[in-house]
């Protein structure tokens, strides 16, 4: 009896009595200002109308009770939340499987070991760049050697890494180096894919977008890279488009939902349709309506017309609630 | 035998789905495999899982149980259950 194998992301929703996997944006707030940041995030960005101490609790019990296997905390900078370690402590005690997107910075032993002790799956951390010179340039306020000395600190108390890389024009060449730095550091995936166009992006892609030319060697450096660590470290990128990815999505929503650190649900990161709010409804009747919201024909048109004009993606903060 | 360490089961109207996070992986299982990891979760020893099956659904043809074999098989080969 064959299993069929897939992944959230391709595993249809419709079937589905909740979500497999909820990635929450837990706060908008962040130490860094990185050139490519897709949620605009940065210092005193927090969104004025972030959910309280008590709503976070509320979600995280409902999607707890949901029985969600699987829940990402990103941000911003998630450790900045003044209650990131409760919050973590409440789903792994709940027996729910948690990864850390972060930038690294609050990465000290002292986090570490609790990181450990509260039994997080992984945590995963940027690093956009395999020097110090690129990484500066692209961490607007970070700093090469804290993230690195961070993935080190994880490494020394036993939590799983994960290594994340956006390319850009300044730091594609670096992939292999990048790559193999994650292997040395202790990663057991690495993660990358396109650029968007998006957030702090669309302001600075003069300066950073890389271009088509340099995507072919980026790609056939990671293919070969997937085969050199085979069986060692998961080298996992994304190499369609995004308009080609939202097409699939169209008719193949993920098991995914999105959680703004304002309790708004979207659909997907790359569309700008908010299908709930999590300070009206619950967690259950939010499920319910993401799967008749990809059929709102607003979703497909948007993507239509991505295809004519690609930098639509520049409006993706101007929610459009279905 | 148990569910490996980052593997996640939850029940659905078809059956049920395990998760494993650290490859992000989804397996989708019908009834008779969900059944097996329910007798897994239980703490069933793996040997009378078949047996058990069978005769809770009086498999006459032998049907469910050659499918329980072959399924706990693929939970090993895959590395979804652990001792």
């Amino acid at each position: 009896m064959p299993i069929p194998a897939s992944t959230p992301a391709a595993t249809g929703s419709g079937d589905l009595g909740a979500p497999l996997y909820i990635a929450w944006q837990v706060t908008n707030e962040c130490n860094l200002a990185c050139l490519h940041c897709i949620e605009e995030s940065g210092p005193g960005k927090a969104f004025p109308d972030e959910l309280d101490e008590d709503e976070v609790f509320a979600v995280l019990e409902q999607a707890m009770d949901l029985e969600v296997p699987y829940l990402s905390f990103s941000g911003g900078e998630p450790m900045v939340h003044r209650r990131f370690f409760d919050m973590a402590e409440y789903v792994c005690r709940r027996n729910g499987q948690l990864k850390v997107e972060t930038n690294g910075h609050y990465l000290g032993p002292e986090n570490c070991a609790r990181l450990k002790q509260i039994g997080v799956k992984a945590v995963q951390v940027s690093l956009d760049g395999a020097t110090r010179d690129t990484f500066n340039r692209m961490r607007v306020r970070g700093n090469f050697d804290t993230a690195v000395q961070g993935v080190k600190n994880l490494r020394a108390a036993g939590v799983p890494i994960e290594i994340n890389y956006s390319p850009t024009s300044f730091n594609a060449h670096e992939i292999g180096t990048a790559v193999d730095l994650a292997y040395e550091l202790g990663a057991y995936s690495f993660y990358t894919g396109r650029t968007m166009y998006t957030g702090n992006a669309v302001k600075t892609w003069h300066r950073m977008a890389p271009s088509e030319e340099q995507y072919g060697p980026f790609f056939e450096t990671l293919h070969r890279k997937t085969e050199e660590y085979r069986d060692r470290m998961r080298v996992h990128f994304h190499e369609m488009g995004l308009l080609e990815e939202l097409r699939y999505r169209l008719h193949h929503p993920a098991a995914l939902l999105i959680v703004l650190p304002n309790g708004l649900v979207k659909l997907i990161n790359a569309l700008p349709f908010v299908c709930g709010d999590l300070r009206k409804q619950t967690l259950a009747e939010i499920w319910g309506r993401f799967q008749r919201a990809w059929q709102d024909p607003r979703v497909a048109q948007f993507v239509d017309d991505l295809a004519i004009d690609p930098r639509k993606t520049a409006t993706l903060h101007q929610w459009v609630y279905l | 035998m148990k569910l490996a360490k980052y593997v996640k089961f939850r029940e659905e109207k078809f059956g049920a789905v395990l998760f494993e996070t650290r490859s992000e992986k989804v397996f989708t299982l019908n009834p008779t495999a969900t059944a097996v990891v329910r007798e897994i979760q239980a703490g069933s020893d793996e040997r009378d899982i078949p047996a058990r099956l069978k005769a809770r659904y009086n498999d006459q043809d032998g049907t469910i149980e050659r499918e329980a074999q072959a399924f706990i098989a693929e939970l090993r080969q895959k590395g979804l259950v652990e001792d």
